[in-house]
């Protein structure tokens, strides 16, 4: 198959190697092996006869003259003649730029017994730069309500409608849904008891304290938090924000500031429709399957449930939106460079922000509980 | 005279806004084209719609004998662009910027397709230092250099360069001149330019493209000059242009 390429006289003192054919990019394979094949008997120098080449292009000329170089390192001596004037040129340029870096290996890196340090010296680093985010935070948020104005109202008002109203029928469904587990659930365990009229308080105290609040908050997380990391990191990379600071508006105060609050505001209303859709759904299952009436299960709820539980879900909401917002504008507005960390950075936005809610309200769980609320 | 690009008819609109008219334009074989317009003339639309990027309203577009269509696969392995930002891909170190279509359209070895690639950089004027850099540490100059490199990975036949020397200063925007024009005599390539530069317009074109009224007049550069169309007219009329057209024309004698 190298008759393709070349073919080889072997002369006395001299082999020739007649190149002939297509040397270009898409048959670098074939015209390797073929080159490989020129090995010179000890004494001969090899001459490349180059007139009866059809086509030639970059990648073929680097093959040839990559072997002409491996045999100059044998101790051969080889000559290219023949070339059409263009062809030369290229050799000629690729001999110029010989300085061409052998691949190397990725030299293995010794794996050093400094796992501990590291990881020691990552959470000093990481706790470090969150104290320093939150000093950011605090500062910008002091920056917006020292000197508020109307663009960030109109803004805010903005963020409230992405957030909070596009966000009520998802939240509406998925709480909706719980109620009905929940519900379901209660009944298999309370049937036993023959307390079945229970499963309504246990659903509308679980919904109203814990259920909704903490399900409208993970959804907002996913929907909100990642929206305002990826599209604060867009502006970054764009520099959109840069272009603020230049102009005299504080990009904090123009961007970071509507975000948060307008969560702040959205939250605790997505979590009263929350709260309605998961007693509902929970409603149905009594209503639907058990035998309770509409009438006693208002009664039921009504009895069971003070209006403590109801503030003891919703004053979280303020607290989770603060989370969502503050770790998503961070997040956002940490990106630079590459549309790879854009990704990271949301990705991290959406997993802390659900993180640090879980936490939070682990937290206010405890608190409560001690409280006697 | 080969024609490697044709376009025949092709209609942009964009709701009622029709930007390309019936436009016909051929590229031929071995020729620098320069592509000028005013604002909002759809330059950058013609040439996405050559790509393959751009839905098309109307129209046909062969490449090579080959029927374009929007977003179907197009005759990759015979085309190189350099996108007006460079287009880098910004995970990716510059080496492999420029080893990747290599690495997509052949099966070579690693070895051969690192020292391709390499060569490819030092072809358009980089220092293999910045092969392990990633874009965002590179200058704007620096960043249109390894786009290139990359455009040239696969040994095209056609080039598509959108604005090469926009936000160059004077002297890079020359050697990037120079650079096209030496690529071009040494490697019977087509170039299509989108370009705004009237010294590269003027130093390296063949031929003129300008788009006008939904359409292009084509032609050399003594027939665009004597074109008496009103905006061609003001384009090249314009103080810039004219010192550029006279040091073109110095050239020459």
């Amino acid at each position: 198959m190298n008759d393709a390429y070349l073919n080889i006289e072997s002369l006395s003192d001299k082999l020739v190697v007649n190149i002939k054919g297509q040397w270009v990019f898409d048959e670098v394979l074939a015209l390797e092996e073929a080159t490989a094949s020129v090995i010179p008997e000890p004494g001969q120098a090899v001459i490349f006869q180059c007139a009866g080449l059809e086509n030639i292009d970059i990648a073929g000329a680097w093959v040839l003259f990559d072997r002409t170089e491996q045999l100059m390192e044998l101790g051969v001596k080889s000559e290219l003649t023949g070339f059409k004037a263009a062809h030369f040129k290229f050799l000629q340029q690729i001999i110029d730029a010989a300085a061409i870096r052998e691949y190397e290996e990725p030299p293995e890196t010794p794996q050093r017994p400094k796992v501990i340090r590291e990881a020691l010296e990552n959470v000093g680093r990481a706790s470090a730069s969150h104290v320093e985010d939150l000093g950011a935070i605090a500062r910008s948020i002091l920056d917006g309500v020292r000197n508020p104005s109307l663009i960030i109202v109109g803004e805010t008002i903005k963020q409230i409608y992405f957030t909070g109203v596009q966000a009520i029928p998802v939240v509406m469904v998925i709480t909706f849904l719980i109620g009905i587990v929940t519900a379901h659930q209660a009944a298999g365990q309370l049937e036993k008891f023959g307390a079945m009229v229970l499963v309504v308080d246990l659903v509308s105290i679980s919904i109203t304290r814990e259920m909704g609040v903490l399900l409208a908050a993970i959804m907002v997380a996913g929907r909100s938090g990642s929206a305002f990391a990826a599209s604060l990191g867009v502006m970054k990379l764009n520099e959109e924000v840069d272009a603020m600071r230049v102009l005299g508006l504080n990009p904090n105060q123009m961007l970071v500031i509507p975000r948060i609050l307008g969560l702040v505001i959205a939250l605790p209303v997505l979590t009263i429709f929350a709260d309605i859709a998961g007693i509902a759904g929970g409603a149905l299952i009594a209503v639907g399957s058990m035998g309770i009436s509409p009438l006693q299960f208002i009664e039921r709820v009504a009895y069971s449930t003070d209006l403590s539980d109801f503030y003891v879900g919703l004053i979280k909401a303020p607290v989770f939106a603060l989370l969502i917002a503050m770790v998503g504008t961070l997040r956002g507005m940490q990106v630079k460079n590459s549309a790879e960390e854009l990704g990271l950075k949301t990705t991290l936005a959406v997993v802390q922000s659900i993180f640090m809610i879980i936490v939070a309200d682990a937290f206010f769980a405890t608190l409560f509980t001690r409280m006697g609320i | 005279m080969d024609i490697v690009i044709s376009v025949k008819n092709l209609v942009n609109q964009f709701g009622s806004q029709v930007v390309h008219d019936r436009l016909c334009l051929d590229v031929r074989r071995d020729e620098i084209l320069g592509v000028v317009g005013g604002s909002g003339t759809g330059k950058s639309v013609l040439m996405r719609s050559i790509l393959g990027l751009q839905k098309i309203t109307d129209g046909s577009i062969t490449v090579l004998g080959r029927e374009i269509r929007y977003h179907q696969p197009g005759p990759s392995r015979c085309w190189g662009v350099l996108f007006q930002g460079g287009a880098l891909l910004s995970g990716l170190t510059v080496q492999e910027n420029v080893e990747l279509p290599i690495a997509l359209h052949s099966d070579m070895p690693i070895e051969t397709r690192h020292e391709l690639a390499s060569l490819k950089l030092l072809m358009t004027g980089l220092s293999l230092s910045v092969a392990d850099k990633y874009p965002s540490e590179l200058s704007g100059g620096m960043r249109k250099r390894v786009s290139l490199a990359r455009a040239l990975a696969l040994e095209p036949k056609i080039l598509f360069l959108d604005e090469p020397t926009a936000g160059l200063d004077p002297i890079a925007a020359t050697e990037f001149d120079e650079l096209i024009t030496y690529l071009h005599d040494n490697l019977d390539l087509t170039i299509m330019m989108i370009t705004h530069d009237v010294d590269s317009l003027f130093g390296i074109c063949d031929r003129i493209a300008v788009l006008v009224d939904g359409g292009v007049v084509v032609g050399t550069k003594d027939e665009i000059l004597n074109s008496d169309h009103p905006w061609i007219k003001s384009y090249f009329g314009v103080p810039r242009a004219q010192r550029a057209r006279f040091a073109g024309r110095g050239e020459q004698s």
